[in-house]
């Protein structure tokens, strides 16, 4: 029997025994598959519903001015609001200063208070509120909108009656014509852009945790369950066995990435249209995100086997891989901040940055082959290194003996 | 005939620890041998050093007609002491896992799963998941699993240990008809009497040594006794050491770390009792 073919029943066992929990599934497709859909269904519709709420509340405002106009108060009236007439304080010098008042806004008594004073031809004006509130805010909100509307009419009527027209006094620099239309990238590159900076977070975070369990389970928990001996003494090798058991936790991985990534895409194509196109991507720079995808998933799941058939326990293996797997937003953090216009070689040469940016940039659509030879250099030499370390491991007369 | 599997000089060392020193076996076709001592004398290890788990520090462990040692696991079956069943695949999903990695087809495999689950009566359980299993089962499932490619070999560990009485003896009954129809069974217990009513030669095995090797009668002329508990007395007269895997050490920072956690106890014995 070929070497392959053995590797391949192990791989086909491991992945039976894994699916059999139902937890897995769950975690591993539904989850996956279902999060984006769902952040794009739920994040407008909760956001919908707030800000409606918000609308619909009455804020309470005090006013506080010696020499308001009513009109002023009219339209603060039609904001759906509660208004309080009182005059301005001789004590207060500096409108902004919120003196006595500072109880009444943290006691919720009033949303907000406005001051105005008007000094020769100009309205002085301040809103006290309480920032933490959002009831505050929303209050402070409505006050600034009525505030600009009434400016903006007084001001008209200043430049009216000083015989100048109104638009070309207060707009003499105007654009011309759409702002998007100006841009010569298209939407597909737009969204490339704008996915680069997301989903190689996805990719890098969700293939780092989702291989954890599985790496676990089928290394120390194997041996901690007993079933490592009877398996090491088949007409298998250690490294086909190795080899067996990374197919497999390869396979789940790729299962939940690919899944999230589905999910993310039909969000955008059919849920977020209005605001994001599905990137445009050439057909090369698709297989190299796949390759790129598969050094990532190689060197993840190799060291995490590794790590986990090193440990003593499944305790010590949790407690060895889960710093590691948050330690990888690490580079994934750096990644997000170089400009990909101006990146310095080296980079590509940083084993699981240098992945990540080359993801950064196919998803821009561009394959800048002096890049793309460096991190598959790079990525290859890491990839046999950690699936040489990962050998090495299997190769340990002890990994049979539980010694936890 | 030559034998069918030969230990020459074989020593195995864990770090500064002997496990097993100068054992010199020979295993005949056909013939049921005891591998008996006691916790830590180095049967399990013996055993996988036959298996191929273990390589040997030094000696040689070879096939019939000096066979390369790579086709040594192809004509094993084994049952360690732990079982090792996958709990989440049937009985027969467990099996046919191991057949299908020796290669042998899965038809075959399963007629001769069948024929032997019917002798230990659980052929109705060889579709139901191992999860629930009680510890008789999963020996019997475990049995099953290590014949269904026709081993030439079987290697059984302790394969009576925690049984009640009937499985075990169900267990030995099957032990017994393997030989009769040509097999070679290794066997290691620490049960004096188990090892005479079914094995034709017993090893014994203290301190990683073999302190004797022949059959009942032999081992009673040898010592001078007049039964085996008295032999098996007579010849490991030494305290058994613990088992290796015990022995493995913490690292020196686990050690370390450890012993800032560990408060000294300075208890003193109260004479007011």
């Amino acid at each position: 029997m070929s070497s392959r073919k053995r590797i391949i029943i192990v791989a086909k066992k491991e992945i039976i025994e894994f699916v059999r929990d139902w937890r897995t599934i769950v975690a591993l497709v539904l989850i996956p598959l279902l999060l984006f859909p769902l952040l794009f269904i739920a994040f407008p519709i909760v956001m919908q519903n707030e800000a409606a709420e918000l609308d619909k509340k009455t804020v309470d405002i005090l006013i506080q001015s010696d020499d308001i106009e009513v009109t002023l108060i009219d339209l603060l009236q039609n904001q759906t609001a509660r208004i309080t007439l009182e005059p301005l304080s001789d004590n207060i010098t500096v409108l902004s200063d919120p003196n006595n008042n500072t109880e009444q806004l943290r006691a919720l008594e009033y949303d907000a208070i406005l001051r105005m004073e008007l000094r020769n031809d100009t309205w002085y004006y301040a809103i006290l509120h309480l920032s933490t509130s959002e009831q505050s805010n929303e209050a402070r909100s409505r006050i600034l909108e009525v505030l600009i509307d009434w400016e903006k009419d007084i001001t008209s009527q200043r430049i009216e009656s000083a015989g100048l027209d109104v638009e070309s006094t207060l707009n003499p620099l105007q654009w011309d014509g759409s702002i998007s239309n100006a841009d010569v990238a298209t939407k597909g590159e737009q969204a490339g852009m704008l996915l680069s900076l997301f989903i190689p977070f996805v990719l890098a975070i969700w293939t780092a945790s989702a291989a954890v369990q599985p790496a676990i389970d089928m290394t120390v928990g194997e041996r901690e369950r007993g079933t490592l001996e009877s398996l090491l003494s088949l007409p298998l090798s250690r490294t086909e066995l190795l080899l067996g058991k990374w197919l497999a936790v390869v396979s789940i991985t790729a299962v939940g990435v690919t899944l999230q990534i589905g999910g993310l895409l039909f969000g955008i194509a059919y849920l977020a249209s209005d605001f994001i196109d599905v990137p445009s991507l050439s057909i090369g720079a698709v297989l190299l995100l796949a390759i790129a995808v598969g050094f990532y998933g190689t060197m993840i799941v190799a060291l995490y086997l590794a790590l986990a058939m090193r440990s003593k326990s499944v305790k010590e293996a949790g407690s060895v891989l889960t710093p590691i797997t948050l330690a990888m937003i690490m580079p994934i953090l750096l990644t997000q901040f170089i400009n990909l216009d101006d990146v310095e070689l080296f980079w590509f040469g940083v084993p699981f940055v240098n992945v990540l940016l080359g993801l950064r940039e196919l998803l821009l659509n561009r394959i800048i082959l002096e890049h793309v030879i460096i991190w598959v250099v790079v990525s290859t030499l890491i990839c046999l290194a950690t699936v040489r370390y990962a050998a090495k491991q299997f190769h340990r007369e002890d990994i049979i003996t539980t010694k936890s | 005939m030559g034998p069918l599997l030969r230990l020459v000089d074989v020593k195995k060392s864990f770090g500064d620890v002997q496990a097993i020193e100068h054992v010199n076996i020979d295993i005949h076709k056909n013939s049921v041998i005891g591998l008996v001592g006691g916790n830590g004398a180095g049967k399990t290890t013996l055993l996988r050093l036959m298996s191929g788990v273990y390589r040997p520090t030094e000696g040689t462990i070879h096939l019939d007609n000096d066979r390369p040692v790579s086709e040594l696991r192809s004509v094993l079956g084994v049952v360690p002491e732990s079982t090792g069943l996958y709990s989440k695949l049937t009985a027969w999903e467990n099996i046919r896992y191991h057949s299908r990695l020796h290669g042998i087809d899965d038809q075959l495999a399963w007629n001769r799963t069948y024929r032997f689950a019917q002798l230990l009566d659980i052929e109705q359980s060889l579709h139901r998941y191992t999860e629930g299993f009680s510890r008789g089962m999963k020996q019997k499932t475990a049995l099953l699993r290590a014949l269904a490619h026709g081993p030439q070999i079987l290697l059984l560990d302790e394969p009576t240990g925690g049984l009640d009485v009937t499985s075990a003896r169900t267990v030995r009954q099957l032990v017994r008809k393997l030989k009769d129809e040509g097999g070679t069974v290794i066997y290691s217990t620490h049960h004096l009497a188990e090892a005479q009513q079914v094995c034709d030669r017993i090893i014994i095995v203290h301190n990683g040594l073999i302190q004797a090797d022949g059959t009942p009668e032999e081992l009673l002329a040898l010592t001078d006794t007049e039964t085996l508990e008295d032999a098996y007395v007579k010849l490991t007269f030494e305290t058994a050491r613990p088992r290796m895997e015990e022995i493995d050490k913490p690292s020196k920072i686990s050690s370390l770390w450890r012993r800032l956690f560990t408060p000294t106890t300075n208890m003193e014995v109260s004479e007011d009792e």
